[in-house]
């Protein structure tokens, strides 16, 4: 399961051991396409925790992570931003990214 | 939506090439590209090392590639495709506003000539496009530059017209658009493209132009910006012998898979590329059956 970041709030992040934020836009082709991939790699991957986060309804966060360029998949350890894949990369590669720091 | 077998991207000898074997092994299909087949191709005076077809003439090369896909029922799908999302055991190809799911792919879009401008990698997604009709409606109201590389791109650049503010048309290849009041060609030559956060305007050899867009339209694009997260080498996708490429399930073949640049290399290639692509689907499908017994 994939949860929705609402109001800029970060919690649910900062308590997870390991999290995964796609950070998206609905006006974002590239976007839409992960959307499913990350969907099913949250089923996958039962020891991390997934989110997504609208860069629209949630710009500070957006800010606050230097998000310049969408899809972003930012990878978090405590809450602290471990390491950012930027653009739509194939389901297996977005895997390595997460399992080989995870 | 139907999800084909195998999806070819490309109306060379190395598409067409591989569209017969796939059509001959039965599998379902979608060919994508020109039903002019290849500029490059029409526009070849001679070719002299085809095996069969002694001093053809790339035009009568032509003509006889468009007979045999008539004959053997293959449609030419006229779409330029975009990007080539690989979801897993799937990929997404989008092309325009369509989005075509297929189960293999196989590049064989020919390779891009000559350099990206500069600032066009920088800007790429924030205000450089490739794709008129994906990207049109974030431009609402404003001005976007077109720079014509492409047989399609005087119809995208009337397309964007009917949503944009202005368009600046920039010929680099191939004809007009058609006049409109808010299209206005300038026959200069784009040098750069030049922004802060985005793009916020279009250098040529005459001066600079303020626009929000630049949408680059050529026949081919970068490898990499075609299908994200694949294994290039420079504007070739990496190969193996049976043209498998980084990604499983896609191939690639023709002159995007390397040099030499001939007809009768894209024509084997794209015939070997087919023939990995139902090895690929039965190997898929037995794995199904494994799983589900």
């Amino acid at each position: 399961m994939v949860n929705e970041i609402i109001n800029n709030d970060f919690e649910a992040v900062k308590n997870a051991a390991t999290a995964v934020v796609d950070f998206n836009a609905t006006w974002c082709g590239p976007c839409r396409m992960l959307a499913p991939v990350i969907e099913e790699l949250s089923e996958e991957l039962e020891d991390v925790e997934f989110f997504a986060c609208d860069v629209d309804d949630n710009g500070a966060l957006a800010q606050a992570f230097g998000i310049q360029s969408i899809p972003a998949v930012g990878l978090f350890k405590n809450g602290r931003l471990v390491e950012m894949s930027v653009g739509f990369k194939p389901k297996s590669a977005i895997k390595q990214f997460i399992t080989s720091r995870a | 939506m139907e999800r084909y077998d195998i999806a070819i991207i490309g109306t060379g000898p190395a598409g067409i090439s591989a569209a017969l074997t796939a059509k001959l092994r039965s599998r379902s299909l979608v060919l994508l590209g020109s039903t002019e087949l290849s500029q490059k191709l029409t526009k070849a005076h001679r070719i002299d090392n085809y095996p069969g077809l002694p001093q053809i003439s790339g035009e009568d090369f032509a003509r006889r590639l468009r007979e045999q896909l008539s004959d053997m029922e293959i449609p030419v799908t006229e779409k330029q495709v975009s990007t080539v999302y690989a979801m897993g055991d799937y990929f997404v190809l989008q092309a325009g506003e369509d989005m075509i799911e297929s189960r293999t792919v196989i590049v064989a879009s020919g390779v891009m000539q000559g350099k990206l401008l500069p600032g066009e990698e920088k800007y790429l997604g924030r205000g450089v496009s490739y794709c008129a009709t994906c990207d049109a409606r974030l431009y609402q109201g404003k001005t976007v530059a077109v720079i014509g590389s492409s047989a399609e791109a005087p119809r995208e650049a009337e397309f964007l017209a009917e949503i944009v503010e202005k368009v600046l048309y920039f010929p680099v290849l191939g004809e007009l658009p058609q006049e409109r009041s808010n299209i206005t060609v300038l026959h200069e030559k784009p040098a750069e493209i030049l922004g802060d956060r985005s793009v916020t305007a279009l250098r040529t050899d005459l001066g600079d132009h303020e626009v929000s867009c630049v949408f680059v339209l050529r026949d081919a694009v970068m490898p990499d910006k075609l299908v994200p997260g694949v294994e290039t080498d420079g504007p070739h996708i990496r190969v193996g012998m049976d043209m498998e490429t980084s990604i499983p399930g896609l191939f690639a073949c023709g002159d995007i898979a390397g040099k030499p640049y001939q007809y009768v290399k894209a024509a084997g290639q794209g015939n070997v590329a087919a023939l990995s692509a139902v090895r690929y689907l039965l190997g898929a499908a037995g794995n199904n059956i494994k799983e589900e017994a």
